[in-house]
């Protein structure tokens, strides 16, 4: 974990309300894993007095950059989205444990719901350098809320799910998932507790292992500050630390009240 | 220059810094969290994780909520308990040069004095820092700090099981804070830390419920900090002990405030969640302020803005 001034590249807003940023960040774009996150400090002065946390979106080739993406909801992600390129940002990371695929895993099932996209492109770019066969289940409110496809690998097989059905199936991204259970070996979702609490009911999956990314309210990030303690299976676990990757069946749902 | 400070003079152990900035509990974990991004044994001391007899489990999520200028948490003194304490974080502070001061809760004041006992005599234990902000469920949950007459038979208590020195931390949730330090001093505590959290709600107005899982939580950062100057300012003209100020201090000049207030010594606590330098940051600040000043020794500041 380092602490480092990073340097704003790009900054466009991708969708509306979602801006993708590029940082340049050599000391954490070059040990960051898929699933992990940073701690960005928003603002100046004294107003803010907690970081944000954001996963890492992708690392260029060179390890040099890495992106955020995320959605406009409050005034820490309002000030990052006027940040302009030159501008520097306080990051810490990267953070957490991140994604893990299991050795003989070759068919990949990732699900994003929303801004879930997120952290699930850097995976897949991470899966199909190593040869293994990513599906990419994206469910968004309506079509313009949806992750451009040209800014995927070309080799992900992409499937599309709105609520409204202004683009791909309508419905919700849970409804696809019954169809492709049975070709993946392992499932990486990330999504609102809504979509991991419908992925639990869904019975079949019981077989295939689901490995999810929680979203709480963080303080430290570091594990310092105990703000973001959930109750698992295996006990209590600090989301910054512990997490934010868990598996999908140690997430005691009922105690969770997010 | 010299920044050094004793803390508890009155005691045959001491408590000695080599300067007055020190990292409040909570807001810095056991310390080894952070000792990999920087050398925090430059600072004056470090205060641990509150810590009770058995290990806590805390509040339901949410626990933070961030508010203007400041941050209200319910973490609910989640900790490891003192047994895992003693086993595995007092033999890393051990090898450290500054001392580790163990804060601990208790909900009785056996609970307290039980605590005390336990820790006495433990290597890489400098002293204790007695949480008295947390709620006597013997008298129907009221804080211990909330009135003189709990407050100084925690601190006797405590005082009675342990040679180590004592702090007692002040809870500002209370009508006069000068005549609980008071109450404190008279039980023999050797130093005096405040403020601890001031009781806040924050509400979800979207959900039309409060936003925190256990309803209550305690405010700190920058929002606080006159309210804790205010306090260490009256109960410095109270008491004779050391104080150590705490409360919304982000920046050396924060600090300064409180030392000038009378303060001997500082603590800097949600500041470091955002800013993990930030004690380090402190220390400097002051280190340049003195050099500027012409200040020889941090004592002609202590007490500086009093009459």
């Amino acid at each position: 974990m380092r602490q480092e001034i990073a340097s704003v590249t790009a900054n466009t807003e991708l969708m509306p309300q979602v801006h993708l940023m590029w940082l340049e960040s050599p000391q954490i774009a070059s040990i960051a894993q898929p699933g992990h996150f940073v701690m960005v400090r928003c603002g100046e002065g004294l107003e803010y007095q907690l970081r944000r946390p954001f996963s890492i979106h992708q690392v260029d080739k060179t390890k040099v950059k890495l992106a955020l993406l995320f959605t406009v909801v409050g005034k820490g992600t309002h000030w990052l989205s006027q940040c302009r390129v030159g501008d520097n940002i306080d990051l810490l990371g990267p953070l957490g444990n991140g994604y893990s695929i299991h050795p003989g895993s070759q068919n990949l099932l990732l699900v994003a719901g929303g801004i879930g996209i997120a952290p699930l492109v850097f995976l897949a770019q991470q899966a199909l350098s190593q040869g293994q066969s990513v599906t990419l289940l994206l469910g968004t409110s309506t079509a313009t809320q949806l992750y451009p496809e040209h800014l995927l690998p070309s080799e992900v097989k992409l499937i599309i799910a709105t609520e409204d059905g202004t683009a791909g199936k309508k419905g919700l991204i849970t409804d696809l998932l019954p169809d492709f259970t049975g070709w993946a070996d392992q499932i990486f979702a990330c999504g609102p507790t809504s979509m991991y609490q419908t992925i639990v009911a869904q019975n079949q999956q019981k077989s295939k292992p689901v490995q999810i990314s929680l979203e709480v309210r963080m303080g430290c990030g570091l594990g310092v500050c105990y703000g973001c303690t959930v109750k698992t299976k295996s006990g209590l676990r600090q989301v910054c630390k512990d997490g934010p990757i868990f598996d999908l069946g140690d997430i005691l749902w009922g105690e969770l009240d997010l | 220059m010299n920044l050094s400070i004793q803390l508890a003079p009155k005691n045959k152990q001491g408590l000695s810094l080599t300067n007055p900035v020190m990292t409040a509990s909570g807001t810095f974990g056991y310390g080894t969290e952070y000792s990999h991004m920087f050398d925090i044994q430059k600072l004056g001391a470090m205060v641990c994780k509150g810590t009770s007899l058995e290990p806590r489990e805390g509040n339901p999520q949410p626990r933070l909520a961030e508010t203007a200028c400041g941050l209200l948490n319910s973490i609910g003194l989640q900790n490891i308990g003192v047994e895992a304490l003693i086993k595995e974080k007092a033999p890393i502070w051990a090898g450290w040069r500054l001392p580790v001061i163990v804060n601990i809760v208790g909900e009785t004041i056996d609970d307290y004095a039980r605590l005390a006992g336990e820790l006495d005599g433990v290597a890489g234990i400098g002293g204790i820092e007695v949480n008295i902000g947390c709620p006597n469920i013997k008298a129907g949950g009221a804080e211990f700090g909330a009135k003189p007459g709990s407050a100084a038979e925690v601190t006797a208590a405590v005082k009675a099981a342990t040679s180590l020195p004592v702090l007692v931390k002040l809870t500002p949730n209370t009508s006069d804070i000068a005549e609980v330090a008071m109450a404190v001093a008279e039980a023999k505590a050797d130093a005096i830390s405040l403020i601890n959290t001031l009781k806040g709600i924050a509400i979800d107005i979207a959900r039309r419920r409060p936003l925190l899982g256990s309803i209550t939580g305690g405010l700190s950062g920058p929002a606080i900090k006159p309210v804790a100057l205010y306090m260490v300012y009256e109960v410095a003209g109270a008491v004779e002990l050391p104080i150590i100020g705490c409360g919304g201090i982000a920046t050396a000049s924060d600090a300064l405030e409180f030392i000038m207030a009378g303060a001997s010594a500082i603590q800097v606590g949600t500041a470091n969640l955002t800013n993990p330098r930030a004690p380090l940051d402190v220390l400097e600040g002051i280190e340049q302020f003195m050099g500027k000043e012409g200040i020889e020794d941090i004592a002609e500041l202590i007490g500086a803005a009093r009459g």
